[in-house]
């Protein structure tokens, strides 16, 4: 005959708790005070560092960025150029190298960050210059200014 | 009219050097490099390679590790297209925006193909009882530079 339910004396009991603990403490060894030893509290304290590192993975890149752009600053100062005019005379001549690259050359290439801020330098003088125009006013315009022969 | 302190703008009047001139000083110095290049005058060499919608600095006998897949066997040698700058101790080449083919040769081999270390990606909302974990392993590629070579090809 077939007995088609399990009898009561067969219980399934967890075996392999100690397993399942060990899980989640081995992540947590290198914690202060009792949440390295204790499941309950290192529980939270596991949740927590997964969180936190999840979070912290998408803000590197901005802490990263933020890094490179004092470095290239402090690099531009030396040269007697501020970031800004630096950059921008960088894309304007057509150089598209981006902040990360810029850096690394500053600190490990300096005739080649010297050379690009000549060119910074190069290409902001000639824009001045071409803002400035030849002195003239346009023509057909009356105005007030004293011309000097 | 006497001159007053709005007469000249504040900042230092910057003049450009003469054009035939600097074109001259130009050509000299091109002339230079070029047979710098062809004499061979350099000595180790390094380059700004856009790869992998990346910006990495490399020389050769370098290794670069790639977050991503690599359609090539391992093995597979590669050449590196867009350069941005090449650069030696005594000159550097800027590419605006990139340099000639016919200027310089990145190759490099590929080396390995492997996954990240399993990276744990958790989301928690606190008296919600929402939490998702989740393992990530991103596959790799380790590329191995194996030389960068330039030409006197400068004009």
């Amino acid at each position: 005959m077939v007995l088609l339910s399990a009898p009561r004396w067969l219980r399934s009991r967890l075996t392999d708790r100690f397993w399942r603990v060990q899980e989640v403490l081995k992540y947590a060894r290198h914690f202060r005070g009792r949440k390295n030893r204790c499941y309950k509290l290192a529980v939270r304290s596991v949740r927590r560092a997964f969180v936190k590192s999840t979070k912290a993975r998408r803000e590197k890149k901005r802490f990263l960025r933020a890094l490179w752009v004092t470095r290239i600053e402090a690099a531009s100062l030396e040269h007697g150029l501020k970031y800004s005019a630096f950059i921008n005379n960088l894309l304007k001549s057509q150089v598209e190298l981006n902040r990360k690259m810029i850096a690394d050359l500053a600190i490990y290439e300096p005739k080649t960050f010297k050379s690009l801020a000549a060119l910074a330098q190069r290409r902001r003088e000639e824009g001045f210059l071409a803002a400035l125009g030849d002195g003239k006013e346009p023509e057909g315009i009356f105005s007030r200014i004293v011309h000097h022969y | 009219v006497a001159k007053t302190s709005l007469t000249s703008p504040p900042w230092p009047e910057a003049k450009l050097p003469d054009p035939v001139e600097e074109a001259k000083y130009h050509a000299e110095v091109v002339q230079k490099v070029n047979k710098m290049i062809a004499t061979g005058q350099y000595g180790r060499l390094f380059a700004v390679v856009h790869f992998a919608s990346k910006q990495w600095k490399i020389t050769s006998e370098d290794l670069i590790m790639m977050d991503n897949v690599l359609e090539a066997e391992c093995g597979d040698r590669i050449r590196m297209e867009k350069v941005l700058l090449v650069g030696a101790d005594d000159f550097t080449l800027i590419g605006r925006p990139l340099l000639g083919k016919n200027l310089v040769r990145v190759e490099a081999t590929v080396i390995e193909k492997t996954e990240s270390w399993p990276k744990i990606n958790m989301r928690f909302r606190k008296k919600h009882n929402y939490q998702r974990k989740k393992i990530i392993t991103n596959p790799q590629t380790v590329l191995r530079i194996n030389t960068i070579e330039i030409f006197p090809c400068l004009s």
